[in-house]
Protein backbone atom coordinates (compact mmCIF):
# COMPACT_ATOMS: atom_id res chain seq x y z
CA UNK A 1 0.00 0.00 0.00
CA UNK A 2 1.30 3.43 -0.79
CA UNK A 3 2.44 5.62 2.06
CA UNK A 4 0.70 8.67 2.88
CA UNK A 5 3.07 11.30 2.34
CA UNK A 6 3.29 13.42 5.05
CA UNK A 7 2.88 16.99 4.57
CA UNK A 8 5.26 19.86 4.86
CA UNK A 9 5.83 22.54 7.47
CA UNK A 10 4.97 25.29 5.37
CA UNK A 11 1.53 23.61 3.92
CA UNK A 12 0.60 22.36 7.55
CA UNK A 13 0.81 26.33 8.18
CA UNK A 14 -1.66 26.96 5.33
CA UNK A 15 -3.93 24.59 6.72
CA UNK A 16 -3.86 26.33 9.87
CA UNK A 17 -4.55 29.87 8.40
CA UNK A 18 -7.68 28.09 6.35
CA UNK A 19 -9.19 26.87 9.89
CA UNK A 20 -8.38 30.20 11.76
CA UNK A 21 -10.06 32.37 8.48
CA UNK A 22 -13.03 29.82 8.61
CA UNK A 23 -13.43 30.31 12.44
CA UNK A 24 -12.95 34.18 12.28
CA UNK A 25 -15.70 34.32 8.96
CA UNK A 26 -18.16 31.97 11.71
CA UNK A 27 -17.88 34.50 13.98
CA UNK A 28 -18.35 37.49 11.60
CA UNK A 29 -21.86 35.99 10.80
CA UNK A 30 -23.20 36.76 13.87
CA UNK A 31 -21.04 40.30 14.74
CA UNK A 32 -23.59 41.51 17.25
CA UNK A 33 -24.17 38.38 19.13
CA UNK A 34 -20.59 37.70 19.34
CA UNK A 35 -19.37 41.43 20.37
CA UNK A 36 -22.16 41.01 23.42
CA UNK A 37 -21.10 37.46 24.74
CA UNK A 38 -17.33 38.88 24.50
CA UNK A 39 -18.94 42.09 26.39
CA UNK A 40 -20.59 39.78 28.80
CA UNK A 41 -17.80 37.51 29.58
CA UNK A 42 -15.27 41.05 30.21
CA UNK A 43 -18.75 41.75 32.59
CA UNK A 44 -18.40 38.51 34.11
CA UNK A 45 -14.52 38.57 35.24
CA UNK A 46 -14.49 42.00 35.97
CA UNK A 47 -16.66 40.98 38.96
CA UNK A 48 -13.80 39.89 40.91
CA UNK A 49 -11.38 42.85 40.40
CA UNK A 50 -14.21 45.25 41.25
CA UNK A 51 -14.71 43.64 44.45
CA UNK A 52 -10.96 43.21 45.24
CA UNK A 53 -11.23 46.92 44.11
CA UNK A 54 -13.70 48.28 46.70
CA UNK A 55 -12.17 46.52 49.40
CA UNK A 56 -8.49 47.41 48.21
CA UNK A 57 -9.66 51.18 48.01
CA UNK A 58 -11.04 50.82 51.99
CA UNK A 59 -8.20 48.27 53.34
CA UNK A 60 -5.11 49.72 50.99
CA UNK A 61 -3.62 46.51 51.03
CA UNK A 62 -3.98 42.73 51.75
CA UNK A 63 -1.19 40.77 53.85
CA UNK A 64 1.01 43.38 52.71
CA UNK A 65 -0.12 43.40 49.42
CA UNK A 66 -1.12 46.57 47.65
CA UNK A 67 -4.30 47.38 44.57
CA UNK A 68 -1.03 47.22 41.76
CA UNK A 69 0.70 43.90 43.00
CA UNK A 70 -2.25 42.18 43.57
CA UNK A 71 -3.69 43.24 40.01
CA UNK A 72 -0.40 42.59 38.60
CA UNK A 73 -0.64 38.65 40.37
CA UNK A 74 -4.22 38.34 38.84
CA UNK A 75 -3.22 39.70 35.55
CA UNK A 76 -1.18 36.60 34.87
CA UNK A 77 -4.30 34.37 35.26
CA UNK A 78 -6.24 36.37 32.50
CA UNK A 79 -3.57 36.45 29.83
CA UNK A 80 -2.61 32.77 30.11
CA UNK A 81 -5.79 32.06 29.97
CA UNK A 82 -6.32 33.67 26.83
CA UNK A 83 -3.78 32.85 25.18
CA UNK A 84 -4.34 29.26 26.27
CA UNK A 85 -8.29 29.75 24.64
CA UNK A 86 -6.54 31.44 21.60
CA UNK A 87 -4.35 28.05 20.70
CA UNK A 88 -6.40 25.24 22.51
CA UNK A 89 -10.06 26.00 22.01
CA UNK A 90 -10.09 22.44 20.48
CA UNK A 91 -8.39 21.21 24.24
CA UNK A 92 -10.96 22.89 26.47
CA UNK A 93 -14.15 21.46 23.71
CA UNK A 94 -12.44 18.14 23.29
CA UNK A 95 -15.28 16.34 25.25
CA UNK A 96 -18.07 17.73 22.88
CA UNK A 97 -16.05 16.62 19.78
CA UNK A 98 -15.90 12.83 21.70
CA UNK A 99 -19.41 12.86 22.06
CA UNK A 100 -20.77 14.66 19.53
CA UNK A 101 -18.96 12.39 17.31
CA UNK A 102 -17.10 15.18 15.87
CA UNK A 103 -13.61 13.62 16.44
CA UNK A 104 -14.10 10.35 13.95
CA UNK A 105 -14.23 12.75 11.27
CA UNK A 106 -11.05 14.18 12.41
CA UNK A 107 -9.62 10.58 12.70
CA UNK A 108 -10.30 9.72 9.15
CA UNK A 109 -8.88 13.02 7.80
CA UNK A 110 -5.03 12.32 6.50
CA UNK A 111 -3.55 14.80 9.14
CA UNK A 112 -2.43 14.54 12.69
CA UNK A 113 -5.16 14.16 15.06
CA UNK A 114 -4.14 16.94 18.01
CA UNK A 115 -3.33 19.55 15.24
CA UNK A 116 -6.77 18.96 13.92
CA UNK A 117 -7.87 19.07 17.39
CA UNK A 118 -6.26 22.42 18.18
CA UNK A 119 -6.71 23.69 14.77
CA UNK A 120 -10.66 23.56 14.39
CA UNK A 121 -11.79 26.00 17.04
CA UNK A 122 -11.25 29.14 18.37
CA UNK A 123 -13.50 31.00 20.62
CA UNK A 124 -13.13 34.73 20.07
CA UNK A 125 -15.30 35.79 22.17
CA UNK A 126 -13.82 34.15 25.40
CA UNK A 127 -10.21 35.45 24.05
CA UNK A 128 -11.35 39.05 23.75
CA UNK A 129 -13.25 39.23 27.21
CA UNK A 130 -10.61 37.45 29.25
CA UNK A 131 -7.99 39.19 27.58
CA UNK A 132 -9.42 42.94 27.60
CA UNK A 133 -9.22 42.19 31.31
CA UNK A 134 -5.36 40.99 31.68
CA UNK A 135 -4.18 43.78 29.19
CA UNK A 136 -6.42 46.31 31.40
CA UNK A 137 -5.06 45.24 33.96
CA UNK A 138 -1.50 44.56 33.30
CA UNK A 139 -1.23 48.35 31.66
CA UNK A 140 -2.76 49.50 35.01
CA UNK A 141 -0.28 48.09 36.83
CA UNK A 142 3.03 47.33 35.42
CA UNK A 143 4.39 50.34 35.68
CA UNK A 144 3.69 50.60 39.42
CA UNK A 145 5.12 47.64 40.18
CA UNK A 146 8.58 49.00 39.10
CA UNK A 147 9.25 46.06 36.50
CA UNK A 148 12.43 46.72 34.73
CA UNK A 149 12.44 45.79 31.03
CA UNK A 150 15.41 44.26 30.22
CA UNK A 151 15.97 40.93 27.86
CA UNK A 152 16.27 38.71 30.88
CA UNK A 153 12.82 39.62 32.25
CA UNK A 154 11.39 40.12 29.07
CA UNK A 155 12.05 36.30 28.11
CA UNK A 156 11.11 35.46 31.88
CA UNK A 157 7.37 37.04 31.34
CA UNK A 158 6.84 35.53 27.58
CA UNK A 159 8.12 32.10 29.15
CA UNK A 160 5.95 32.57 31.90
CA UNK A 161 2.60 33.11 30.36
CA UNK A 162 3.39 30.37 27.89
CA UNK A 163 4.09 28.40 30.64
CA UNK A 164 0.90 28.82 32.44
CA UNK A 165 -1.07 29.06 29.49
CA UNK A 166 0.85 25.16 28.79
CA UNK A 167 0.15 24.66 32.59
CA UNK A 168 -4.01 25.42 32.05
CA UNK A 169 -4.20 23.77 28.58
CA UNK A 170 -2.73 20.45 30.21
CA UNK A 171 -5.20 20.44 32.96
CA UNK A 172 -8.34 20.85 30.43
CA UNK A 173 -6.53 17.79 28.13
CA UNK A 174 -6.36 15.22 31.27
CA UNK A 175 -9.97 15.21 32.18
CA UNK A 176 -10.63 15.60 28.16
CA UNK A 177 -8.79 12.53 28.05
CA UNK A 178 -11.00 9.93 30.20
CA UNK A 179 -13.80 10.73 27.31
CA UNK A 180 -12.08 8.17 25.47
CA UNK A 181 -13.26 5.85 28.47
CA UNK A 182 -16.26 7.22 28.17
CA UNK A 183 -16.25 8.81 31.50
CA UNK A 184 -17.61 12.30 31.35
CA UNK A 185 -15.66 15.11 33.63
CA UNK A 186 -16.70 18.25 32.43
CA UNK A 187 -18.80 18.90 35.41
CA UNK A 188 -15.82 17.70 38.07
CA UNK A 189 -13.35 19.82 35.37
CA UNK A 190 -14.95 22.60 35.68
CA UNK A 191 -15.38 22.87 39.12
CA UNK A 192 -11.56 21.81 39.85
CA UNK A 193 -10.42 24.31 37.36
CA UNK A 194 -12.43 26.90 37.90
CA UNK A 195 -11.86 27.02 41.38
CA UNK A 196 -8.58 26.77 41.26
CA UNK A 197 -8.59 29.83 39.42
CA UNK A 198 -10.41 31.58 42.36
CA UNK A 199 -7.89 30.90 44.36
CA UNK A 200 -4.87 31.72 42.24
CA UNK A 201 -6.45 35.08 42.13
CA UNK A 202 -5.08 36.21 45.63
CA UNK A 203 -1.47 35.42 46.77
CA UNK A 204 -1.20 31.75 47.94
CA UNK A 205 0.17 33.09 51.01
CA UNK A 206 -2.94 33.83 52.12
CA UNK A 207 -4.17 30.34 52.31
CA UNK A 208 -3.35 27.52 55.14
CA UNK A 209 -0.53 25.18 53.99
CA UNK A 210 -2.55 22.35 52.80
CA UNK A 211 -4.33 24.71 50.08
CA UNK A 212 -0.53 25.79 49.13
CA UNK A 213 0.88 22.56 48.98
CA UNK A 214 -2.31 21.88 46.71
CA UNK A 215 -2.27 24.14 44.19
CA UNK A 216 1.58 23.45 44.05
CA UNK A 217 2.13 20.32 43.63
CA UNK A 218 -1.37 18.69 42.30
CA UNK A 219 -3.15 21.45 40.20
CA UNK A 220 -0.22 23.82 39.90
CA UNK A 221 -1.96 27.05 39.45
CA UNK A 222 0.39 28.44 41.70
CA UNK A 223 2.62 28.31 38.75
CA UNK A 224 0.24 29.97 36.75
CA UNK A 225 0.42 33.19 38.93
CA UNK A 226 2.31 33.42 41.95
CA UNK A 227 5.62 32.41 41.39
CA UNK A 228 5.75 34.96 37.96
CA UNK A 229 4.11 37.65 40.08
CA UNK A 230 6.91 37.17 42.67
CA UNK A 231 9.83 36.89 40.15
CA UNK A 232 8.58 40.21 39.95
CA UNK A 233 7.60 42.01 42.77
CA UNK A 234 9.76 39.70 45.72
CA UNK A 235 7.40 40.40 48.51
CA UNK A 236 8.98 39.08 52.12
CA UNK A 237 6.16 35.99 52.49
CA UNK A 238 7.83 34.28 49.53
CA UNK A 239 10.16 33.37 51.96
CA UNK A 240 7.72 30.92 53.02
CA UNK A 241 8.36 29.15 49.23
CA UNK A 242 11.94 27.51 48.21
CA UNK A 243 13.20 30.12 45.84
CA UNK A 244 13.61 27.52 43.19
CA UNK A 245 9.98 27.55 42.40
CA UNK A 246 10.19 31.21 40.58
CA UNK A 247 11.95 29.60 37.39
CA UNK A 248 9.67 26.47 36.98
CA UNK A 249 6.77 27.08 35.21
CA UNK A 250 8.23 26.87 31.83
CA UNK A 251 9.56 23.02 33.24
CA UNK A 252 6.26 22.32 35.03
CA UNK A 253 4.49 23.35 31.85
CA UNK A 254 6.35 21.20 29.62
CA UNK A 255 6.63 18.16 32.40
CA UNK A 256 2.85 18.19 32.01
CA UNK A 257 2.45 19.08 28.74
CA UNK A 258 4.43 15.22 28.44
CA UNK A 259 2.71 13.52 30.83
CA UNK A 260 -0.28 14.46 29.42
CA UNK A 261 0.63 13.19 25.56
CA UNK A 262 1.22 9.82 27.11
CA UNK A 263 -1.91 9.94 28.64
CA UNK A 264 -3.71 11.06 25.37
CA UNK A 265 -1.81 8.48 23.26
CA UNK A 266 -2.80 5.67 25.74
CA UNK A 267 -6.52 6.81 25.52
CA UNK A 268 -6.64 7.21 21.55
CA UNK A 269 -5.52 3.47 21.36
CA UNK A 270 -8.36 2.62 23.57
CA UNK A 271 -10.90 4.63 21.62
CA UNK A 272 -14.00 3.46 20.12
CA UNK A 273 -16.42 5.81 18.74
CA UNK A 274 -19.50 6.85 20.70
CA UNK A 275 -21.68 5.64 17.84
CA UNK A 276 -25.22 5.06 17.38
CA UNK B 1 -30.24 10.77 41.77
CA UNK B 2 -29.26 10.83 38.16
CA UNK B 3 -27.36 14.20 38.69
CA UNK B 4 -25.06 13.17 41.36
CA UNK B 5 -22.18 14.65 40.67
CA UNK B 6 -23.69 17.66 39.58
CA UNK B 7 -25.46 18.02 43.17
CA UNK B 8 -21.91 17.26 44.95
CA UNK B 9 -20.16 20.29 42.57
CA UNK B 10 -23.38 22.89 43.49
CA UNK B 11 -22.21 22.02 47.25
CA UNK B 12 -18.62 21.71 46.75
CA UNK B 13 -18.34 24.87 45.26
CA UNK B 14 -20.53 26.44 47.91
CA UNK B 15 -17.87 25.51 50.53
CA UNK B 16 -14.96 26.23 48.45
CA UNK B 17 -16.05 29.83 48.13
CA UNK B 18 -16.87 30.49 51.44
CA UNK B 19 -13.53 29.14 52.01
CA UNK B 20 -11.58 31.35 49.94
CA UNK B 21 -13.59 34.29 50.95
CA UNK B 22 -12.58 33.91 54.60
CA UNK B 23 -9.15 32.77 53.91
CA UNK B 24 -8.88 36.65 52.33
CA UNK B 25 -11.17 38.69 54.86
CA UNK B 26 -8.72 37.00 57.36
CA UNK B 27 -5.61 38.54 55.41
CA UNK B 28 -7.15 41.89 54.96
CA UNK B 29 -7.68 41.69 59.04
CA UNK B 30 -4.23 40.80 59.97
CA UNK B 31 -3.77 39.92 63.46
CA UNK B 32 -5.29 42.28 65.53
CA UNK B 33 -8.89 41.25 64.13
CA UNK B 34 -10.65 44.25 64.46
CA UNK B 35 -11.20 47.32 61.63
CA UNK B 36 -12.64 50.41 61.49
CA UNK B 37 -14.67 49.27 65.05
CA UNK B 38 -16.31 46.46 62.63
CA UNK B 39 -15.29 43.18 63.85
CA UNK B 40 -13.82 40.12 62.02
CA UNK B 41 -16.27 37.75 63.27
CA UNK B 42 -19.45 39.76 61.94
CA UNK B 43 -17.58 40.50 58.21
CA UNK B 44 -17.12 36.57 58.28
CA UNK B 45 -20.83 36.05 59.11
CA UNK B 46 -21.64 38.17 56.78
CA UNK B 47 -19.67 36.59 54.04
CA UNK B 48 -20.65 32.90 54.91
CA UNK B 49 -24.42 33.93 55.28
CA UNK B 50 -24.21 35.77 51.69
CA UNK B 51 -22.63 32.36 50.17
CA UNK B 52 -25.34 30.41 51.83
CA UNK B 53 -28.24 32.30 50.64
CA UNK B 54 -26.42 32.46 47.57
CA UNK B 55 -26.56 29.03 47.31
CA UNK B 56 -30.19 28.93 46.77
CA UNK B 57 -31.21 32.16 45.03
CA UNK B 58 -29.52 30.70 42.09
CA UNK B 59 -32.62 30.57 39.61
CA UNK B 60 -32.31 28.52 36.07
CA UNK B 61 -32.35 31.69 34.06
CA UNK B 62 -32.62 29.70 30.50
CA UNK B 63 -36.42 28.75 31.99
CA UNK B 64 -38.18 31.29 29.65
CA UNK B 65 -35.42 31.07 26.76
CA UNK B 66 -35.94 27.37 26.23
CA UNK B 67 -39.39 27.51 26.21
CA UNK B 68 -39.41 29.91 23.19
CA UNK B 69 -36.91 28.17 21.26
CA UNK B 70 -38.34 24.89 21.31
CA UNK B 71 -41.53 26.31 20.67
CA UNK B 72 -43.00 24.82 23.70
CA UNK B 73 -44.04 27.82 25.11
CA UNK B 74 -47.49 28.04 22.86
CA UNK B 75 -49.27 24.77 24.16
CA UNK B 76 -48.09 26.03 27.84
CA UNK B 77 -49.98 29.31 27.02
CA UNK B 78 -52.66 27.87 26.41
CA UNK B 79 -53.45 25.56 29.23
CA UNK B 80 -55.35 27.11 31.67
CA UNK B 81 -52.86 28.42 34.61
CA UNK B 82 -51.18 31.51 34.33
CA UNK B 83 -47.71 31.17 32.11
CA UNK B 84 -46.28 33.08 35.01
CA UNK B 85 -47.33 31.18 37.56
CA UNK B 86 -46.01 28.58 35.92
CA UNK B 87 -42.59 29.75 36.19
CA UNK B 88 -42.99 31.15 39.42
CA UNK B 89 -43.74 27.99 40.49
CA UNK B 90 -41.18 26.15 38.74
CA UNK B 91 -38.71 28.46 40.62
CA UNK B 92 -39.98 28.35 44.13
CA UNK B 93 -39.54 24.52 43.74
CA UNK B 94 -36.04 24.18 42.19
CA UNK B 95 -35.19 26.67 45.09
CA UNK B 96 -36.86 24.41 48.02
CA UNK B 97 -34.79 21.52 46.22
CA UNK B 98 -31.60 23.08 46.24
CA UNK B 99 -32.39 24.33 50.10
CA UNK B 100 -32.84 20.73 51.19
CA UNK B 101 -30.25 19.22 48.91
CA UNK B 102 -27.36 22.28 49.37
CA UNK B 103 -28.29 24.52 51.94
CA UNK B 104 -28.93 21.87 54.85
CA UNK B 105 -25.61 19.77 54.23
CA UNK B 106 -23.71 23.79 54.17
CA UNK B 107 -25.15 25.35 57.12
CA UNK B 108 -24.24 21.91 58.79
CA UNK B 109 -20.65 22.02 57.51
CA UNK B 110 -20.13 25.72 57.88
CA UNK B 111 -21.32 25.81 61.36
CA UNK B 112 -18.76 22.89 62.26
CA UNK B 113 -15.65 24.75 60.52
CA UNK B 114 -15.83 28.23 59.87
CA UNK B 115 -16.72 31.05 62.12
CA UNK B 116 -20.17 32.03 62.37
CA UNK B 117 -22.19 34.29 64.96
CA UNK B 118 -25.07 33.07 65.85
CA UNK B 119 -28.31 35.73 64.95
CA UNK B 120 -28.67 38.83 66.72
CA UNK B 121 -31.88 37.49 68.68
CA UNK B 122 -34.97 35.24 68.49
CA UNK B 123 -36.89 38.26 67.07
CA UNK B 124 -34.20 39.14 64.86
CA UNK B 125 -33.93 35.89 63.29
CA UNK B 126 -37.69 36.21 62.68
CA UNK B 127 -37.29 39.38 60.63
CA UNK B 128 -34.52 37.83 59.22
CA UNK B 129 -36.43 34.99 57.83
CA UNK B 130 -39.18 37.29 56.43
CA UNK B 131 -36.24 39.69 54.94
CA UNK B 132 -35.41 36.76 53.06
CA UNK B 133 -37.91 35.55 51.84
CA UNK B 134 -38.99 39.27 50.69
CA UNK B 135 -35.37 39.48 48.98
CA UNK B 136 -36.23 36.30 47.04
CA UNK B 137 -39.39 37.61 45.76
CA UNK B 138 -37.26 41.19 44.79
CA UNK B 139 -34.48 38.85 42.58
CA UNK B 140 -37.07 36.91 41.28
CA UNK B 141 -39.20 39.82 39.95
CA UNK B 142 -35.97 41.17 38.63
CA UNK B 143 -35.03 38.26 37.16
CA UNK B 144 -38.49 37.94 35.40
CA UNK B 145 -37.82 41.32 33.90
CA UNK B 146 -34.68 39.97 32.30
CA UNK B 147 -35.88 36.38 31.12
CA UNK B 148 -38.79 38.46 29.74
CA UNK B 149 -36.00 39.96 26.89
CA UNK B 150 -35.78 36.05 25.51
CA UNK B 151 -38.88 37.32 23.36
CA UNK B 152 -36.83 39.57 21.41
CA UNK B 153 -33.65 38.11 21.61
CA UNK B 154 -34.15 34.59 21.76
CA UNK B 155 -30.32 34.47 22.90
CA UNK B 156 -30.28 35.96 26.58
CA UNK B 157 -26.73 34.49 27.82
CA UNK B 158 -25.50 38.50 27.35
CA UNK B 159 -27.85 40.27 28.91
CA UNK B 160 -27.86 37.70 31.76
CA UNK B 161 -24.42 37.19 32.37
CA UNK B 162 -24.42 41.16 32.67
CA UNK B 163 -27.30 40.92 34.98
CA UNK B 164 -25.36 38.33 37.11
CA UNK B 165 -22.58 40.47 37.53
CA UNK B 166 -24.49 43.85 38.51
CA UNK B 167 -26.05 41.75 41.17
CA UNK B 168 -22.75 40.11 42.35
CA UNK B 169 -21.43 43.46 42.83
CA UNK B 170 -24.24 46.01 43.67
CA UNK B 171 -26.46 43.65 46.19
CA UNK B 172 -23.69 43.11 48.75
CA UNK B 173 -23.83 39.22 48.23
CA UNK B 174 -19.73 39.43 48.05
CA UNK B 175 -18.37 42.17 49.92
CA UNK B 176 -20.59 44.14 52.58
CA UNK B 177 -22.25 47.28 51.59
CA UNK B 178 -21.00 49.53 54.35
CA UNK B 179 -16.86 48.85 53.43
CA UNK B 180 -18.10 50.46 49.78
CA UNK B 181 -17.05 54.38 49.10
CA UNK B 182 -20.19 56.34 50.77
CA UNK B 183 -21.38 58.06 47.05
CA UNK B 184 -21.86 54.57 45.73
CA UNK B 185 -23.38 53.34 48.83
CA UNK B 186 -25.69 56.24 48.74
CA UNK B 187 -26.31 55.23 45.21
CA UNK B 188 -26.75 51.32 45.95
CA UNK B 189 -29.70 52.58 48.57
CA UNK B 190 -31.74 53.82 45.87
CA UNK B 191 -31.91 50.56 43.68
CA UNK B 192 -33.80 47.18 44.79
CA UNK B 193 -30.07 45.65 44.69
CA UNK B 194 -29.66 45.84 48.23
CA UNK B 195 -32.78 44.17 48.92
CA UNK B 196 -31.83 41.08 48.14
CA UNK B 197 -28.70 40.36 50.21
CA UNK B 198 -27.77 43.74 52.19
CA UNK B 199 -30.87 44.00 54.12
CA UNK B 200 -31.68 40.66 55.10
CA UNK B 201 -28.16 40.20 56.40
CA UNK B 202 -27.60 43.39 58.27
CA UNK B 203 -31.00 42.51 60.08
CA UNK B 204 -29.83 39.09 60.78
CA UNK B 205 -26.35 40.26 62.54
CA UNK B 206 -28.42 43.28 64.46
CA UNK B 207 -26.83 45.73 62.21
CA UNK B 208 -29.98 47.65 61.32
CA UNK B 209 -31.16 49.73 64.38
CA UNK B 210 -34.30 47.66 65.26
CA UNK B 211 -36.62 51.29 64.65
CA UNK B 212 -35.31 51.14 60.95
CA UNK B 213 -36.23 47.11 60.13
CA UNK B 214 -39.79 48.26 59.64
CA UNK B 215 -38.49 50.97 56.84
CA UNK B 216 -36.40 48.21 54.81
CA UNK B 217 -39.02 45.59 54.90
CA UNK B 218 -41.41 47.98 53.89
CA UNK B 219 -38.64 49.17 51.26
CA UNK B 220 -38.42 45.47 49.98
CA UNK B 221 -42.08 45.16 49.68
CA UNK B 222 -42.13 48.47 47.38
CA UNK B 223 -39.78 46.80 45.17
CA UNK B 224 -41.47 43.84 44.78
CA UNK B 225 -44.74 45.98 43.70
CA UNK B 226 -42.74 48.19 41.59
CA UNK B 227 -41.02 45.49 39.54
CA UNK B 228 -44.22 43.32 39.52
CA UNK B 229 -45.85 46.12 37.56
CA UNK B 230 -43.12 47.10 35.42
CA UNK B 231 -42.90 43.14 35.18
CA UNK B 232 -46.76 42.92 33.65
CA UNK B 233 -46.48 45.69 31.18
CA UNK B 234 -43.20 43.91 30.07
CA UNK B 235 -45.30 40.80 29.86
CA UNK B 236 -47.93 41.96 27.94
CA UNK B 237 -45.80 43.58 25.25
CA UNK B 238 -43.81 39.97 25.41
CA UNK B 239 -47.17 37.83 24.19
CA UNK B 240 -48.41 40.07 22.00
CA UNK B 241 -44.67 40.15 20.05
CA UNK B 242 -44.74 36.03 20.71
CA UNK B 243 -43.53 34.41 17.32
CA UNK B 244 -43.11 30.54 17.65
CA UNK B 245 -40.54 28.95 15.07
CA UNK B 246 -41.75 26.27 12.72
CA UNK B 247 -44.85 24.87 12.73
Amino acid sequence: MEQIKAYKKIELLKILFVFFKMNLKSMLEYKFDRFFIALAIFVREMVSIVVMFLILTRFVTIGGWTMHEMFFLYSFLFLSYSIFVFFFTGIRDFDDMVYQGTLDRYLIRPLGLMFQVVAARVDFAAILGHGTVGILLFTYSCKAVGIVWDFKSVTYYISALIGGAIIQAALFMISSCFSFWTIRTVNLRNLIFFNCRRFAGYPISFYPGLVQKLLIFVVPFAFVSYFPAQYFIRKPDLDMFWNGYLYLTPLVGAAMFVLVYIFWRAGLKRYSSAGN
Amino acid sequence: MAYRADYYAGLINTLILIFVNIAIWKAIYGEDGSYDGVQLKIVLTYIVLGFLMQSFFIMDDYFIQNKITNGLISTDLLKPISFRLLVFSYSIGASGFKIIMNLVPAIIISLLFFEFLPPFSVSMFILFILSLCLGYLVLYCLNFIVWLTAFWFYQTFSLVTIKDALIAVLSGALIPLWFMPTWLYNFIKLTPFDSIYYIPITIYLGQTPSNEIMTCLLKQVLWIVLLTVIGHFIWKAATKKLVVQGG
